[in-house]
């Protein structure tokens, strides 16, 4: 599928050579003391927005640098 | 004939002002339910809320194969009951649903994989589900057109043959379950869309539609790849959900020549031939989430070259439509089916990624007993949602092939 990521060190490069790492949720929980519930929201639940997200990406076949950007699902372009 | 514009579930009804449920989503699921509800469980005063048309989701865009050969000791009674029902169906809404059971060649490509089959076979034959491990030998005997070669790229060692599965044509389930839903009762609204739940001291009590408000103490979201969002912008319940798009494509039709379904976890490919002769195949999927249902050059390159490698006699055969679907995935591949928690009358039925044509009849069967007795079926138990937070997976991410965005 046509997509074009910004990579903070390469600049805009295929889709195809980026993992996709998940949405954005935030600062991961203390690792003492989250709740079962915490953790679990933390690692599988998703909003899964329909429409512009905030998300990790991750330049695999690159040179594997982690970073979030803006994309929209609903068209699945990157916000510029 | 053409100029008639009456649908075979009837003329349309006026949208009434309560219901004793309502079900968002006229896809397979929902129009399974609303049917076990309207005919077996006495509960006809239903609506199935559909914002398109019914079938436009993953009910029209999923390949047609079914089979019950899953991997853990939950799924596959489950997937073995929609297997069974499919003949019973036909008789019941009296509407041929084209069952064909030429049953399915999972090709393996590896001893490796020869050894997961192993274990694969062993649960469905201890669940009662026939699956037997074959050589190339006879793989090559039962479809001649088969190529078991060892200078392709991934050479077929044997593979798991089941042989009770095999396609259904889905429209017809579509159609089929509509009629029986809408002759028991069941008001089926298209082109109406939910736009909100609306819950009172943690009760659901009525449903907002850009056509009006409907009263009702029982909903159940069942709007395939659309139900995470749905759930977390109505109600704020987040799912373990990542909403992947899967792409398949038909050929030009052709004489009889793919007897069986056949299904490649190392080539990425599955195919079967429809009964009007068309090869219909499918792809992996993009491992990112998007809502676009947008079609790729990239899958008719990939499926031209994995099912040529397979069965050479179809190079230079043209491919003739091609799409793509919603797929929505869990972490452990396998559904979310909950009720009553965390809110009192609240039903979910997702997360089935692109399994959901094949479990259809066997959910819609449970979720309606689910929704008519308030009580949870023993074989729904192991699917709620509570599952990820006690980490509780099930195992059917160690199947043959696994795609989610975490691969």
């Amino acid at each position: 599928m046509a997509l074009t990521l910004t990579c903070p060190v390469c600049g805009k490069r295929n889709g195809y050579e980026f993992r996709y790492g998940g949405e954005d949720k935030g600062p991961k929980p203390d690792d003492f003391g989250s709740s079962p519930e915490t953790w679990c929201d933390y690692v599988h639940m998703n909003r899964c927005v329909a429409g512009i997200q905030k998300e990790w990406w991750c330049h695999r076949d690159g040179c594997g640098v982690w970073f979030t950007t803006h994309r929209d699902t609903l068209k699945n372009l990157e916000m510029e | 004939m053409f100029d008639r514009h009456k649908p075979l579930w009837g003329k349309p009804p006026a949208l009434k002002q309560s219901y004793d449920a309502v079900i968002i989503g006229g896809g397979l699921h929902g129009l399974a339910t609303a049917y076990f509800l309207a005919r077996h469980q006495g509960m006809q005063n239903i609506a199935v809320i559909e914002k398109k048309y019914i079938g436009f989701g993953g009910a029209g865009r999923n390949t047609a194969i079914v089979r019950a050969n899953q991997r853990t000791q939950q799924n596959v009674p489950l997937y073995k009951e929609a297997l069974d029902l499919w003949p019973v169906l036909t008789k019941e809404l009296d509407y041929n649903l084209m069952f064909f059971n030429c049953g399915n060649l999972n090709l393996l490509h590896s001893e490796a994989a020869m050894s997961a089959a192993r274990m694969n076979i062993a649960s469905a034959q201890f669940q009662g589900v026939e699956s037997h491990l074959i050589d190339a030998k006879t793989c090559k005997e039962m479809m001649p057109a088969l190529n078991i070669a060892e200078d392709i790229t991934y050479p077929i060692f044997g593979a798991m043959f089941h042989p009770p599965g095999g396609i259904v044509r889905h429209d017809a389930v579509v159609w089929g379950l509509a009629k029986g839903a809408a002759k028991y009762g069941c008001h089926i609204h298209q082109h109406t869309e939910v736009t909100g739940i609306n819950v009172e001291n943690g009760k659901i009590v009525s449903v907002d539609t850009d056509q009006g408000k409907i009263n009702t103490p029982r909903v159940l979201l069942t709007a395939g790849g659309y139900s995470a969002a749905l759930s977390y912008h109505m109600l704020g319940i987040k799912l373990p959900i990542s909403v992947l798009n899967i792409q398949a494509m038909v050929t030009q039709p052709l004489k009889p020549l793919l007897n069986h379904v056949i299904s490649s976890g190392a080539y990425h490919a599955y195919a079967n031939q429809t009964l009007k002769g068309e090869i219909a195949t499918g792809a992996h999927m993009d491992a990112w989430p998007n809502y676009t249902t947008q079609t790729t050059a990239y899958y008719i390159r990939h499926q031209a070259q994995a099912i040529t490698e397979m069965l050479p006699c179809l190079k230079g055969v043209k491919f003739m439509r091609h799409w793509s679907g919603l797929a929505d995935m869990t972490p452990d591949m396998a559904p979310i089916m909950d009720g009553n928690h965390p809110i009192e009358g609240y039903y979910m039925n997702c997360g089935w990624g692109y399994f959901g044509f094949k479990s259809c009849t066997a959910t819609g069967k449970y979720m309606a007993q689910f929704m008519a007795t308030d009580e949870c079926p023993e074989i729904l138990k192991p699917f709620h949602l509570g599952r990820y937070a006690e980490h509780r997976l099930m195992g059917e991410t160690a199947a043959l092939v696994t795609y989610s965005p975490d691969n």
